[in-house]
């Protein structure tokens, strides 16, 4: 393996292809862990989560164990490295919970929901006295945290921009999913699909905004006329992808789009057929919907219909099965995903278990869908590994696709590999610590 | 349904269940998936909940939950000559043990509680997939069949590399 020149990534990040080394070098991943996850806004919860004071959930950051916790006394967010700052046991090893305070298994030092030390046993065994207002010996804060709408970000860069400033046009994908409720409120509830892939996080990220691979991969959900199974109980039919191999340019699934921005993130369109929307519970759901919005506005947050926006680097949102997928890193050659259902307050009831037994099929570990993606991932990695030919290629669409900014989107068809370049322009800038161009 | 009712149990139904699941496992093993799926009542369904202590499939995620609808794309993936996912195929070999008719009721549903393991391969990998399994029964045209399967996984929260066998 070449080692990689950190000074010169221009040799290995090049227009339209990345060198292998990205995807399997040990030190690359722990410089991505220090400075992607360590160096912008990562998703950590969404606040329904943690809907009272006290209330807990343990994740991470990057590799990091944290606590997200919803302080007692303000309401306030807190995002904590899970670490006690006497020996460095993780203080809290349920995934969630309310809890008045952290007490550490080892030697019962006491923590509130703010990180401060609150307590430590045996105190006259440190001869000049135990400050227990010392931040050091407190469980860490990350110095930023943020919410957009209920999605908790942070970071562990105190001088990052603003969340807002971060996120830029992707906010719209937040407030279209919060709009789909005719009340204007979701929830992450109803569990978690839990898998683990043998191969590079990028692969996930690159995958969940890749449109040239569904009619490929996902060949075995499809029948004759490329169609895929149902999404709601009340649909005649599934989502139109297309024929696997075909050259065809009218196949649905070449009829997508993508908009990609210069800080990774990207969204792209709807399938062009996706299922029916008939049925008595859909019905319903649109009076609803009519009801709160008007007419016009509800047909309007209806319509858009975009299928996934990723949030660079730990992020993606799903609108046709509907939910919020976080990528959690765990070695240059294993990542842990994990899929929550999005539940849409004032809904017919039937909706929301719809999404629950269909992300079944699509998300679980045992789903038909994801599954064929997993095989692809590691496959990659291990493909990856052989020698022979060095460079990892992106190179649809880059001949005529714009580059893209922050504020402007650059638009391609959805089987461009644009997003993919943008991921990898928004990595150059935190890898290296330039400024986004 | 209390295990008094047990008693009142003839051995040859008690047998017959036990049969039911040993043949279940044959098919599976034998991916034998259609013979599989007539197993089931057309309103049974096949359920591998999430969570320790489950007590839904339609407000909680599942990690199968197939109604004959599913259980039959499910299948019909399964034959696909180009599911990436079992190319190559799993090897399977499904244990069942400690068979136990724990109920029976006026409608002739019977209540059967048994261990299940499920050792599988593929591609240098071996895993154990292992827990309780509860299946309801009910005579449909006098024969057996599955009116619905319970598998609780002792790791069922647990991070899952991707399954594609049922348990």
């Amino acid at each position: 393996m070449r080692p990689i020149d950190f000074e010169n990534l221009d040799s290995v990040v090049q227009a339209g292809r990345v060198h292998a080394n990205l995807y399997r070098d040990p030190d690359i991943f722990e410089l991505e862990m220090e400075r992607i996850f360590g160096g912008t806004w990562v998703y950590v919860a969404h606040e329904s989560q943690i809907p009272d004071g006290g209330d807990f959930i343990t994740t991470h950051v990057g590799r990091k164990p944290v606590i997200v916790v919803r302080d007692q006394d303000s309401a306030n967010v807190h995002v904590l490295y899970n670490r006690c700052g006497h020996r460095g046991a993780v203080v809290c090893n349920l995934s969630s919970g309310n809890a008045r305070r952290f007490r550490c298994g080892y030697h019962g030092w006491v923590f509130d929901s703010a990180g401060r030390l609150v307590s430590v046993p045996l105190k006259e065994g440190y001869y000049d006295g135990v400050d227990l207002g010392d931040p050091r010996y407190g469980l860490v804060n990350l110095p930023r945290v943020a919410s957009y709408r209920g999605f908790i970000f942070a970071c562990a860069r105190q001088d990052v921009e603003d969340l807002e400033t971060h996120l830029g046009p992707v906010k719209n994908s937040i407030d279209d999913l919060v709009a789909r409720s005719p009340v204007g409120s979701i929830r992450v509830t109803g569990g978690v699909h839990k898998y683990l892939f043998k191969g590079n996080w990028k692969l996930q990220i690159e995958n969940v905004i890749d449109g040239y691979h569904p009619s490929f991969s996902h060949v075995s959900t499809l029948d004759e006329r490329g169609r895929q199974f149902r999404r709601r109980g009340e649909e005649k039919e599934g989502p139109a992808i297309g024929r696997a191999g075909s050259d065809d340019p009218n196949e649905a699934i070449a009829q997508m789009d993508v908009s990609s921005y210069a800080q990774g993130h990207s969204i792209s369109g709807a399938l062009p057929e996706r299922g029916d929307k008939s049925g008595p519970a859909y019905q319903e759901y649109l009076n609803l919907m009519r009801q709160s919005y008007g007419q016009e506005r509800a047909e309007e947050i209806l319509g858009k219909d975009w299928h996934n926006t990723l949030v660079y680097p730990n992020l993606c949102l799903q609108m046709l099965a509907q939910h919020v997928r976080v990528i959690k890193p765990v070695a240059v050659d294993r990542t842990e995903v994990w899929v929550y259902p999005i539940t849409l307050d004032g809904v017919p009831e039937q909706l929301n278990h719809d999404v629950i037994k269909y992300l079944n099929i699509t998300h679980s570990a045992a789903s038909l869908i994801q599954t064929d993606d997993l095989e692809q991932f590691k496959r990659i990695q291990v493909g990856l590994g052989g020698d022979g030919a060095e460079w990892v290629s992106f190179e649809r669409g880059l001949s005529r696709d714009p580059v893209p900014s922050e504020d402007q989107a650059a638009h391609a068809i959805g089987s461009s590999e644009l997003p993919m370049r943008a991921q990898w322009q928004a990595w150059r800038t935190l890898m290296t610590g330039e400024q986004r161009a | 349904m209390t295990d008094v009712a047990v008693t009142t149990m003839s051995d040859a139904q008690a047998r017959e269940a036990e049969q039911l699941l040993l043949l279940e496992a044959d098919l599976l093993d034998e991916r034998r998936f259609e013979e599989w799926i007539e197993l089931f009542t057309p309103d049974g369904y096949y359920w591998v909940p999430l969570h320790p202590e489950q007590d839904s499939y339609l407000t909680h995620l599942s990690i199968f939950f197939d109604d004959r609808e599913l259980m039959e794309a499910r299948v019909k993936r399964l034959r696909h000559p180009m599911i990436h996912t079992q190319t190559p195929p799993s090897r399977t070999c499904h244990y069942v043990s400690g068979v136990r008719v724990t109920g029976t009721d006026e409608a002739g549903r019977i209540a059967v509680s048994s261990r299940i393991l499920m050792l599988e391969y593929r591609e240098g990998e071996q895993r154990v997939f292992g827990g309780r399994a509860r299946h309801g029964l009910r005579r449909v045209d006098g024969k057996l069949k599955i009116a619905s399967k319970r598998v609780d996984l002792v790791n069922c929260d647990d991070v899952f590399g991707p399954m594609a066998i049922p348990i």
